[in-house]
Protein backbone atom coordinates (compact mmCIF):
# COMPACT_ATOMS: atom_id res chain seq x y z
CA UNK A 1 0.00 0.00 0.00
CA UNK A 2 2.42 2.38 0.92
CA UNK A 3 5.23 1.24 -1.62
CA UNK A 4 4.30 3.94 -3.95
CA UNK A 5 4.80 6.83 -1.17
CA UNK A 6 8.22 4.75 -0.36
CA UNK A 7 9.18 4.64 -4.13
CA UNK A 8 9.25 8.26 -4.37
CA UNK A 9 10.99 8.82 -1.22
CA UNK A 10 14.27 6.50 -2.74
CA UNK A 11 13.82 8.54 -5.76
CA UNK A 12 13.98 11.49 -3.90
CA UNK A 13 16.84 10.65 -1.39
CA UNK A 14 18.86 9.25 -4.92
CA UNK A 15 19.96 12.95 -4.92
CA UNK A 16 18.48 13.19 -8.83
CA UNK A 17 16.66 16.20 -9.82
CA UNK A 18 12.95 16.32 -9.00
CA UNK A 19 10.66 17.40 -11.16
CA UNK A 20 7.37 19.87 -9.89
CA UNK A 21 4.25 19.94 -12.10
CA UNK A 22 5.12 21.25 -15.58
CA UNK A 23 8.58 20.62 -17.30
CA UNK A 24 10.65 23.86 -18.09
CA UNK A 25 10.11 25.12 -20.91
CA UNK A 26 12.18 28.94 -20.90
CA UNK A 27 16.01 27.74 -21.26
CA UNK A 28 17.75 31.03 -19.94
CA UNK A 29 17.25 31.43 -16.75
CA UNK A 30 16.58 35.50 -15.24
CA UNK A 31 18.55 36.33 -12.22
CA UNK A 32 16.01 37.19 -9.35
CA UNK A 33 17.96 40.34 -8.57
CA UNK A 34 17.15 41.72 -12.09
CA UNK A 35 13.57 41.01 -11.85
CA UNK A 36 13.23 42.86 -8.48
CA UNK A 37 15.26 45.69 -10.07
CA UNK A 38 12.81 46.22 -12.58
CA UNK A 39 9.58 44.13 -11.80
CA UNK A 40 7.16 45.80 -14.27
CA UNK A 41 9.32 45.23 -17.16
CA UNK A 42 8.65 41.29 -16.51
CA UNK A 43 4.91 41.78 -15.31
CA UNK A 44 3.08 38.73 -16.88
CA UNK A 45 5.46 37.52 -18.84
CA UNK A 46 6.48 33.66 -18.44
CA UNK A 47 10.17 33.27 -16.79
CA UNK A 48 12.70 31.07 -15.44
CA UNK A 49 14.10 31.76 -12.05
CA UNK A 50 16.92 29.36 -10.44
CA UNK A 51 18.37 29.81 -6.81
CA UNK A 52 18.55 28.19 -3.58
CA UNK A 53 15.20 27.53 -1.61
CA UNK A 54 15.00 29.47 1.79
CA UNK A 55 11.68 28.97 2.73
CA UNK A 56 8.59 26.41 2.31
CA UNK A 57 5.38 26.54 3.32
CA UNK A 58 5.18 24.46 6.27
CA UNK A 59 1.70 23.06 5.96
CA UNK A 60 0.46 22.83 2.68
CA UNK A 61 3.67 23.29 0.79
CA UNK A 62 2.35 25.33 -1.61
CA UNK A 63 4.79 28.40 -2.04
CA UNK A 64 8.55 28.46 -1.61
CA UNK A 65 10.82 31.16 -1.14
CA UNK A 66 13.81 31.45 -4.07
CA UNK A 67 17.08 33.49 -2.79
CA UNK A 68 17.85 35.67 -5.15
CA UNK A 69 21.63 36.10 -6.77
CA UNK A 70 21.75 39.13 -4.39
CA UNK A 71 21.87 39.38 -1.22
CA UNK A 72 18.76 40.21 1.27
CA UNK A 73 16.43 39.51 -1.39
CA UNK A 74 14.22 36.83 -2.44
CA UNK A 75 10.78 35.90 -4.27
CA UNK A 76 7.80 34.16 -3.74
CA UNK A 77 7.04 31.20 -6.02
CA UNK A 78 3.81 30.43 -5.30
CA UNK A 79 1.93 27.66 -6.61
CA UNK A 80 -2.20 26.38 -6.85
CA UNK A 81 -2.65 24.29 -3.65
CA UNK A 82 -2.26 20.45 -4.03
CA UNK A 83 -1.12 20.92 -7.78
CA UNK A 84 2.61 21.13 -6.68
CA UNK A 85 3.67 20.58 -3.11
CA UNK A 86 7.07 21.22 -1.96
CA UNK A 87 8.40 18.97 0.63
CA UNK A 88 9.58 20.77 3.78
CA UNK A 89 12.79 18.95 2.95
CA UNK A 90 13.40 21.05 0.06
CA UNK A 91 14.61 23.84 2.25
CA UNK A 92 18.32 25.00 1.33
CA UNK A 93 18.24 23.03 -2.24
CA UNK A 94 18.80 24.75 -5.83
CA UNK A 95 15.72 24.93 -7.61
CA UNK A 96 15.36 25.67 -11.38
CA UNK A 97 11.37 27.23 -10.91
CA UNK A 98 9.31 28.48 -14.46
CA UNK A 99 6.26 30.72 -13.62
CA UNK A 100 4.05 33.73 -14.60
CA UNK A 101 5.41 37.49 -12.43
CA UNK A 102 2.85 39.16 -10.88
CA UNK A 103 3.05 42.77 -9.70
CA UNK A 104 0.25 44.15 -7.86
CA UNK A 105 0.00 46.57 -4.80
CA UNK A 106 -1.75 45.15 -1.91
CA UNK A 107 -3.26 47.24 0.82
CA UNK A 108 -2.31 47.48 4.64
CA UNK A 109 -5.39 45.84 5.87
CA UNK A 110 -4.40 43.00 2.42
CA UNK A 111 -1.08 42.44 3.94
CA UNK A 112 -2.11 41.99 7.46
CA UNK A 113 -4.21 38.91 6.06
CA UNK A 114 -1.59 38.01 4.03
CA UNK A 115 0.71 37.84 6.96
CA UNK A 116 -2.00 36.32 9.30
CA UNK A 117 -2.24 33.30 7.27
CA UNK A 118 1.43 33.37 6.52
CA UNK A 119 2.06 33.00 10.70
CA UNK A 120 -0.85 30.61 10.71
CA UNK A 121 0.91 28.22 8.18
CA UNK A 122 4.18 28.84 9.38
CA UNK A 123 3.14 28.31 12.84
CA UNK A 124 4.44 31.49 14.36
CA UNK A 125 1.21 32.97 15.23
CA UNK A 126 2.38 33.75 18.37
CA UNK A 127 4.79 35.99 17.21
CA UNK A 128 1.97 37.85 14.75
CA UNK A 129 2.16 41.50 15.24
CA UNK A 130 -0.22 43.28 12.90
CA UNK A 131 1.06 46.63 14.38
CA UNK A 132 4.70 45.50 12.69
CA UNK A 133 3.08 45.27 8.83
CA UNK A 134 3.28 49.02 6.86
CA UNK A 135 1.57 49.44 3.51
CA UNK A 136 0.43 50.03 0.67
CA UNK A 137 3.08 47.65 -0.43
CA UNK A 138 3.85 46.41 -3.86
CA UNK A 139 3.90 42.52 -4.16
CA UNK A 140 6.06 40.36 -6.40
CA UNK A 141 5.61 37.01 -7.25
CA UNK A 142 5.90 34.20 -9.35
CA UNK A 143 2.95 31.90 -10.07
CA UNK A 144 4.48 28.76 -10.59
CA UNK A 145 3.75 26.32 -12.96
CA UNK A 146 6.54 23.80 -12.76
CA UNK A 147 9.94 23.76 -10.79
CA UNK A 148 13.10 21.42 -10.50
CA UNK A 149 14.90 20.71 -7.24
CA UNK A 150 18.34 19.60 -6.63
CA UNK A 151 20.08 18.62 -3.95
CA UNK B 1 -10.18 -1.94 5.81
CA UNK B 2 -6.86 -0.55 5.49
CA UNK B 3 -7.45 2.23 2.80
CA UNK B 4 -10.88 2.86 4.85
CA UNK B 5 -8.26 3.47 7.55
CA UNK B 6 -5.93 5.97 5.54
CA UNK B 7 -8.43 7.29 4.59
CA UNK B 8 -10.52 7.91 7.21
CA UNK B 9 -7.37 8.64 9.63
CA UNK B 10 -6.06 11.24 7.17
CA UNK B 11 -9.10 12.86 6.49
CA UNK B 12 -9.29 13.61 10.74
CA UNK B 13 -5.59 14.88 10.58
CA UNK B 14 -5.69 17.21 7.48
CA UNK B 15 -9.22 18.68 8.18
CA UNK B 16 -7.46 20.11 11.16
CA UNK B 17 -4.83 21.89 9.30
CA UNK B 18 -5.77 24.89 10.74
CA UNK B 19 -4.51 23.91 14.03
CA UNK B 20 -1.51 21.61 13.64
CA UNK B 21 1.19 20.79 10.90
CA UNK B 22 -0.06 16.71 9.61
CA UNK B 23 2.81 16.50 7.95
CA UNK B 24 6.00 16.97 9.94
CA UNK B 25 6.98 17.32 13.02
CA UNK B 26 8.99 21.53 13.42
CA UNK B 27 11.18 21.57 16.82
CA UNK B 28 12.54 24.98 17.71
CA UNK B 29 15.70 25.08 19.69
CA UNK B 30 17.24 28.74 21.24
CA UNK B 31 20.45 29.07 22.06
CA UNK B 32 22.79 31.97 22.67
CA UNK B 33 26.05 32.69 20.66
CA UNK B 34 28.29 36.05 21.26
CA UNK B 35 27.28 38.37 18.85
CA UNK B 36 28.52 38.48 15.27
CA UNK B 37 30.00 41.56 13.62
CA UNK B 38 31.77 40.43 10.50
CA UNK B 39 33.03 42.94 7.63
CA UNK B 40 32.33 40.37 4.70
CA UNK B 41 29.75 37.82 4.33
CA UNK B 42 32.78 34.99 4.42
CA UNK B 43 34.20 36.61 7.58
CA UNK B 44 30.57 36.36 9.01
CA UNK B 45 30.00 32.89 8.30
CA UNK B 46 33.50 31.17 9.50
CA UNK B 47 32.21 33.24 12.38
CA UNK B 48 28.61 31.86 13.01
CA UNK B 49 29.98 28.12 12.12
CA UNK B 50 32.97 28.49 14.89
CA UNK B 51 30.94 29.95 17.45
CA UNK B 52 27.90 26.86 16.56
CA UNK B 53 30.91 24.56 16.58
CA UNK B 54 29.29 23.32 13.49
CA UNK B 55 31.71 21.05 11.37
CA UNK B 56 30.11 20.05 8.49
CA UNK B 57 29.25 22.36 5.91
CA UNK B 58 25.95 24.00 5.22
CA UNK B 59 23.85 22.45 2.30
CA UNK B 60 23.05 26.03 1.51
CA UNK B 61 23.43 29.50 2.91
CA UNK B 62 21.34 32.54 3.02
CA UNK B 63 21.19 36.20 4.90
CA UNK B 64 17.45 37.66 4.20
CA UNK B 65 18.52 40.86 6.07
CA UNK B 66 21.13 42.32 6.82
CA UNK B 67 21.04 40.96 10.89
CA UNK B 68 20.15 37.84 10.01
CA UNK B 69 22.18 34.64 8.27
CA UNK B 70 20.49 31.13 7.87
CA UNK B 71 22.08 27.93 7.76
CA UNK B 72 20.59 24.96 5.62
CA UNK B 73 21.53 21.18 6.64
CA UNK B 74 19.54 18.38 5.75
CA UNK B 75 15.97 19.39 7.78
CA UNK B 76 17.36 21.91 9.79
CA UNK B 77 17.35 25.56 9.27
CA UNK B 78 19.88 27.43 11.66
CA UNK B 79 18.76 31.05 12.18
CA UNK B 80 21.44 33.58 13.87
CA UNK B 81 20.48 37.30 14.57
CA UNK B 82 23.64 38.36 14.67
CA UNK B 83 23.58 41.80 16.40
CA UNK B 84 22.51 39.72 19.58
CA UNK B 85 23.44 36.13 18.88
CA UNK B 86 20.56 34.90 19.31
CA UNK B 87 20.07 31.06 17.16
CA UNK B 88 17.02 29.64 16.29
CA UNK B 89 17.23 26.12 15.32
CA UNK B 90 14.39 24.79 13.72
CA UNK B 91 14.26 20.95 12.71
CA UNK B 92 11.94 19.07 10.45
CA UNK B 93 10.95 15.42 10.84
CA UNK B 94 8.18 14.00 8.68
CA UNK B 95 5.33 12.54 10.86
CA UNK B 96 5.87 8.50 10.90
CA UNK B 97 2.88 6.47 8.98
CA UNK B 98 0.77 9.67 9.25
CA UNK B 99 2.73 11.17 6.44
CA UNK B 100 2.48 8.71 3.84
CA UNK B 101 -0.99 8.12 4.71
CA UNK B 102 -1.63 12.12 3.88
CA UNK B 103 0.53 11.70 0.73
CA UNK B 104 -1.89 8.36 -0.09
CA UNK B 105 -4.92 10.36 0.67
CA UNK B 106 -4.17 13.66 -0.98
CA UNK B 107 -3.18 11.79 -4.48
CA UNK B 108 0.52 12.82 -4.15
CA UNK B 109 1.95 9.63 -6.34
CA UNK B 110 -0.76 10.39 -8.77
CA UNK B 111 0.17 7.96 -11.94
CA UNK B 112 -1.16 4.32 -10.78
CA UNK B 113 -2.46 5.68 -7.78
CA UNK B 114 -5.33 7.73 -9.28
CA UNK B 115 -6.78 4.51 -10.56
CA UNK B 116 -6.08 2.54 -7.23
CA UNK B 117 -7.89 5.51 -5.46
CA UNK B 118 -10.98 5.53 -8.31
CA UNK B 119 -11.34 1.71 -7.63
CA UNK B 120 -11.81 2.14 -4.07
CA UNK B 121 -14.14 5.18 -4.41
CA UNK B 122 -16.19 2.51 -6.44
CA UNK B 123 -16.41 -0.19 -4.42
CA UNK B 124 -17.54 2.00 -1.33
CA UNK B 125 -20.15 3.62 -3.84
CA UNK B 126 -21.42 -0.44 -4.33
CA UNK B 127 -21.13 -1.45 -0.41
CA UNK B 128 -23.11 2.12 0.14
CA UNK B 129 -26.14 1.51 -2.37
CA UNK B 130 -26.32 -2.54 -1.88
CA UNK B 131 -26.35 -1.38 1.77
CA UNK B 132 -29.21 0.36 1.71
CA UNK B 133 -31.02 -3.34 0.51
CA UNK B 134 -29.26 -5.57 2.83
CA UNK B 135 -31.96 -4.87 5.83
CA UNK B 136 -35.34 -6.23 5.06
CA UNK B 137 -38.74 -5.41 6.91
CA UNK B 138 -39.35 -2.21 9.32
CA UNK B 139 -35.28 -1.79 9.49
CA UNK B 140 -34.89 -2.04 6.02
CA UNK B 141 -34.91 1.07 3.18
CA UNK B 142 -38.86 0.94 3.42
CA UNK B 143 -39.22 1.98 7.11
CA UNK B 144 -35.93 2.82 9.63
CA UNK B 145 -33.21 2.82 6.50
CA UNK B 146 -35.11 5.39 4.72
CA UNK B 147 -34.87 7.79 7.43
CA UNK B 148 -31.42 6.93 8.14
CA UNK B 149 -30.94 7.34 4.40
CA UNK B 150 -32.93 10.93 4.68
CA UNK B 151 -30.88 11.97 7.45
CA UNK B 152 -27.51 10.93 5.50
CA UNK B 153 -28.66 13.37 2.71
CA UNK B 154 -29.97 16.13 4.73
CA UNK B 155 -27.36 16.83 6.73
CA UNK B 156 -24.59 18.10 3.51
CA UNK B 157 -27.45 19.61 1.94
CA UNK B 158 -28.78 22.12 4.84
CA UNK B 159 -24.95 22.35 6.08
CA UNK B 160 -23.85 23.75 2.43
CA UNK B 161 -27.01 26.33 2.83
CA UNK B 162 -26.30 27.54 5.75
CA UNK B 163 -22.37 27.94 4.46
CA UNK B 164 -23.21 29.75 1.37
CA UNK B 165 -25.65 32.28 3.50
CA UNK B 166 -22.75 32.47 6.07
CA UNK B 167 -20.73 33.55 3.40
Amino acid sequence: MLASVLLVSFAWSSGDPKQYGKPLTVKKATKVSEILANPEKFDGKRVLVEGPIVDVCAKRGCWIQIGSDKEFEMIQFKVEDGVIVFPMEAKGMKVRAEGILSVSTLTREQLIEQARHHAEEQGTLDQFNPESIKGPKKVIRLNGEGAVITK
Amino acid sequence: MALTAVYSISGIAVNHISDWNPNYQITKEFQSIPPIQGESREDIIRQALASLQLEEAPRNIFRPDPSTLQLFYNQKTISVDLPTGNVLIERTAQRRVLFEMNQLHLNRPKKLWTYIADLYAVALLVVAVTGLFVLKGKNGITGRGAWLTAIGVVIPIVYWIYYCRAN
